[in-house]
Parts: C-alpha cells; structure tokens; sequence
C-alpha cells in the first residue's frame, strides 16, 4: 500500500478509476493490495537488491524465514560437499537431518507469510571452508547460536499469541541443533551445552533483530533491510 | 492432592507462604525504601500493569522455580552419590548443576519476597525409581526427563508473561539453555537430540504425549516439506516434522509429572 501511495505522491492521478488505469500501464495492475505488495517485494531478487523484511510481526517472521533459508542453503551444501571424504557416515547423516529440520521451518514460515513473505534469498558461503569438518560444524554451530539468540529476542518483540508459541516451539529445537553440533565436535565439556553463550544467572543469549542481520547479512547477496522490525 | 493448585502444597511445606501471596497494590505503594529493595526489579515493573497479569507472572515464575529447585537438588545428590556418575560425564553434570543453580538464583531474585520456598524432594518418587542414586542409566533417565519437561514447561507458560518484556525475554533465554541440557543428555543417552512420542528412553510416555504434531496453525507441512528433504521416505518425513516443533505443556500436565518427586 505504501508504494502505492507513493505513486500518487509522485504527481500521477489520485481517483481510483485514474490510478488503475496509470498501473496497468505499467503492467502492475491487480485487485488486490497483497499481490501489488507481492510485486514490489518479489520483483527486484537480483543479488545486491535491498530485500525489505517489512514491519511487526510480519518482519519478525521474514527475519526468521531468512534464517531459516540461509541455514537449509548452507546445509544442502555442507552435504552434497561432504561426499569428498574428511566426513563420516554419520556425520554426513547428522548434515541430512539438520537440513531436514530446517527445511519445515523454512516451509512453515513460507506457507504461513504467503504474499508477505520475502523471496527465496541467494547465499554467499565461498569464505567457508567445506572440506574442513571442524569448520563445517563450527559454521553450523554458528548459525543455530544465531537462530537462538534471534527467537530469543524477537520473542518478547512478537505482539501475536500465535507467533510467539510458534517461536517458542522453533528456538528450542534451535537449541538442540546447536547442542548436536557441538556434541559432534566435543562431547560432554561445557562447550557442549553452549556456556559460552549464558550469563551469570544461567540466561542464554538472545540477539537484537539488528544484530542478527549483522551476523547474517556477510552470507547474504542481497541488502537486507530490518529497520521496519520493532526494536527494543 | 490438588495439583491444580501449586500454592497450597507449597504452604503444607512452607508456613510462611500464605502471607507471602497476600498482596495488595496499597501495601506495596507504602513500603519502605528498605523492604522495597528486598523486592524484585520484576514485581515493581509490574506495578503498573493489571493485578491479574501480576498475579499471572507471580505464579509461571514460581512455576518454573519450583521445576529449578527439583533440577539442582537432582544433580547436587547425583553428583554426590559415590560410583554413580563415571568420571567422563561429571563435567557435564557439573556444569548442568552450576545452570540450574543459578536459574534458582535468578528465578528468586526476580520474586523477592514473592518467592517460594526450596521444598524436599523423593527422587525415588515413592519407590517408582529406587536406584535413581545407583544406577548411572536410571539417573539418566530421570535427567532426561526433568530436562525435556523442563522445556516443555518454559514454553507452556511463555504466554502468560507476555505483558512484560524483561520476564518474557529472561524465561525464553533460561528455556533455551534447558533445551541444550535437554540435547546433550539425549545424546549421551544414544537418543535423537529431538524428543518425540516414538523414543521415550525409559521416560514416563506422559513426557512426551502430544509432540508430534504435524500441523503448526492449520498448516499441514508434511506435503510442502517432505519434497524439500534430503531424507525423503515418508515415515522418515514424518517423524521430522513433528520432531521441528517442541510443544509446550501446561502446568497441570506437568505437575502431574512433577508432583511425585515432591515430598
């Protein structure tokens, strides 16, 4: 809706019957607000776009739709990459699976934004090491850290009842990701169970959706733009 | 036993706790700057906010501390049982302990004088369990049980604490680093780090009743994920979609669980 305003702030006509007629000269007319919406956001994917994750819920939502597509994108990879040798059969398995999980995050938040959601993103991992098993799993560590911290504080940014369980149900399995990556490259230590990321009163870390963005966006080929998100 | 009523066991054990829930938002505005410093940063935060949402936090936080007090005492007897964590685990069980102390530590803090106290526990729970303290895998599987409900039980109260940011945002942090206990003993155990119906480990089915749900808000994702998965064999696909979601359960439900390792 916003662009549309914006369109007849630029000078073109202000009837709906004028308005309609200026878009479909664009090749922009539809019916509905949600699929102009949809234009606008999908139209312009090439990577080095700005991508805009929109406002209230609906950017929490995208927020956490990215990760969930930057997290399947490097997991697929990490995968089909480990063929190669360096990894073992269980390892390659624990891969799988990880990608799996992410995927129905991935497809949850796709089905449940529908117009509003972003687009299917391009990611950059050419800086990661994918012959490197310690790297590969750190990385993963790295991005489930950044998935817990990104729920954990979003979660209290949420205003729908709804969102917020659905939150709540994903940063724990979240946290169990993180744990089995890290169980994968020390068992049973501190390290393990993250206490690199918990404070003084046993509280783990949460991230500002700025914050996340910042971590993310170097694997990012688009500009992702958070600054409708709510904010602390 | 009224298990829908937490308050009333606790004053069975606590005298002290019948006044400590008598609250009126009079006597808080008159106390003294000395009895105030003895409150919480939480409660007075709060102040301005419905009775009913204070009263709401008061009690999902008393909640959960009772859930911290049951996991440190848990660990602290384990770790003090001779022969019965091996050497390679105690520093994770150590470490565990040192968690769930300082969410004890965190959770009193934030109820000051609200606060329930430290009740005694039967981890034998009545004689279901006699070698919980002798047995390394009956303690393990009461640990996974006390974690993984201990997840469950953060998230069934996260709505109730919705209207005030700071309470919601320090019970998501402390529920997060339960699900890490949660992983890491279901992985010492051999389990998958994910719980579901179809892997109980020994645990009690109740524990895990309700978490393989395939549908999150009327969304069915089997069909939209399964074609997406490395791991495309439909039961496979199945499992995993009802192991990416966590659900909650309420507080009656996990009392139930809860209740009988409370003497």
């Amino acid at each position: 809706m916003e662009q549309l305003n914006q369109l007849t702030e630029m000078g073109s006509p202000t009837s709906s019957v004028q308005r309609r007629t200026f878009l479909r000269q664009l090749g922009l007319f539809s019916g509905s607000a949600a699929l102009l919406a949809s234009c606008t956001l999908k139209d312009h994917n090439l990577p080095g776009s700005t991508v805009n994750l929109g406002a209230g819920d609906i950017g929490i939502a995208n927020l956490a739709f990215l990760l969930d597509q930057l997290e399947t994108a490097f997991y697929r990879m990490a995968y089909e990459r480990s063929a190669g040798g360096g990894f073992t059969a269980n390892d390659r398995s624990i891969l799988a699976e990880l990608h799996d999980h992410e995927v129905v995050h991935r497809e949850f938040f796709k089905a449940y934004l529908g117009p509003n959601g972003i687009p299917m993103l391009d990611f950059d991992f050419s800086s990661i090491n994918f012959n490197d098993r310690a790297i590969v799993f750190g990385k993963a560590k790295d991005f489930e850290d950044v998935g817990v911290g990104a729920i954990n504080g979003a979660g209290p940014l949420i205003q729908s009842v709804d969102l917020l369980a659905i939150g709540g149900k994903m940063v724990s399995v979240e946290a169990r990701h993180s744990t089995l990556v890290r169980h994968v490259l020390q068992d049973k230590k501190a390290y393990t169970i993250g206490l690199d990321l918990v404070d003084q009163y046993g509280r783990g870390w949460y991230l500002t959706p700025d914050e996340v963005v910042a971590r993310v966006q170097p694997f990012v080929k688009q500009q992702i733009n958070a600054g409708n998100l709510p904010k602390y | 036993m009224n298990l829908l009523n937490i308050f009333s066991e606790i004053e069975k054990i606590d005298s002290d706790a019948p006044e400590r829930f008598e609250f009126t938002r009079r006597k808080m505005l008159k106390t003294t700057t000395a009895s105030l410093a003895g409150t919480s940063a939480f409660v007075l935060s709060t102040i301005n906010k419905a009775f009913a949402s204070e009263a709401d936090i008061r009690d999902a936080l008393n909640f959960a501390l009772l859930l911290e007090y049951l996991e440190f005492d848990f660990y602290e007897k384990a770790l003090a049982s001779p022969n019965l964590i091996p050497p390679s685990d105690r520093e994770l069980f150590t470490r565990i302990a040192d968690d769930e102390e300082r969410h004890v530590q965190f959770l009193r803090m934030a109820l000051g004088s609200f606060a329930i106290a430290k009740p005694n526990f039967d981890f034998t729970a009545g004689g279901m369990y006699p070698t919980v303290f002798s047995v390394y895998n009956t303690f393990l599987t009461l640990s996974q049980t006390f974690e993984d409900l201990g997840v469950r039980a953060y998230k069934g109260q996260a709505p109730r604490l919705k209207e005030n940011r700071d309470v919601l945002l320090s019970a998501l942090r402390i529920h997060s680093v339960e699900a890490r206990h949660a992983g890491e003993v279901r992985l010492v155990r051999g389990l998958r780090v994910w719980p579901s119906e179809d892997q109980l480990g020994g645990a009690p089915p109740a524990v895990y009743a309700g978490g393989n749900n395939i549908a999150q808000l009327g969304i069915n994702l089997v069909p939209i994920s399964a074609p997406q998965m490395i791991q495309r064999d439909l039961p496979k696909a199945t499992l995993i979609v009802g192991e990416a979601f966590d659900e909650p359960l309420t507080k009656e439900q996990v009392l139930a669980l809860a209740m009988p390792f409370v003497k």
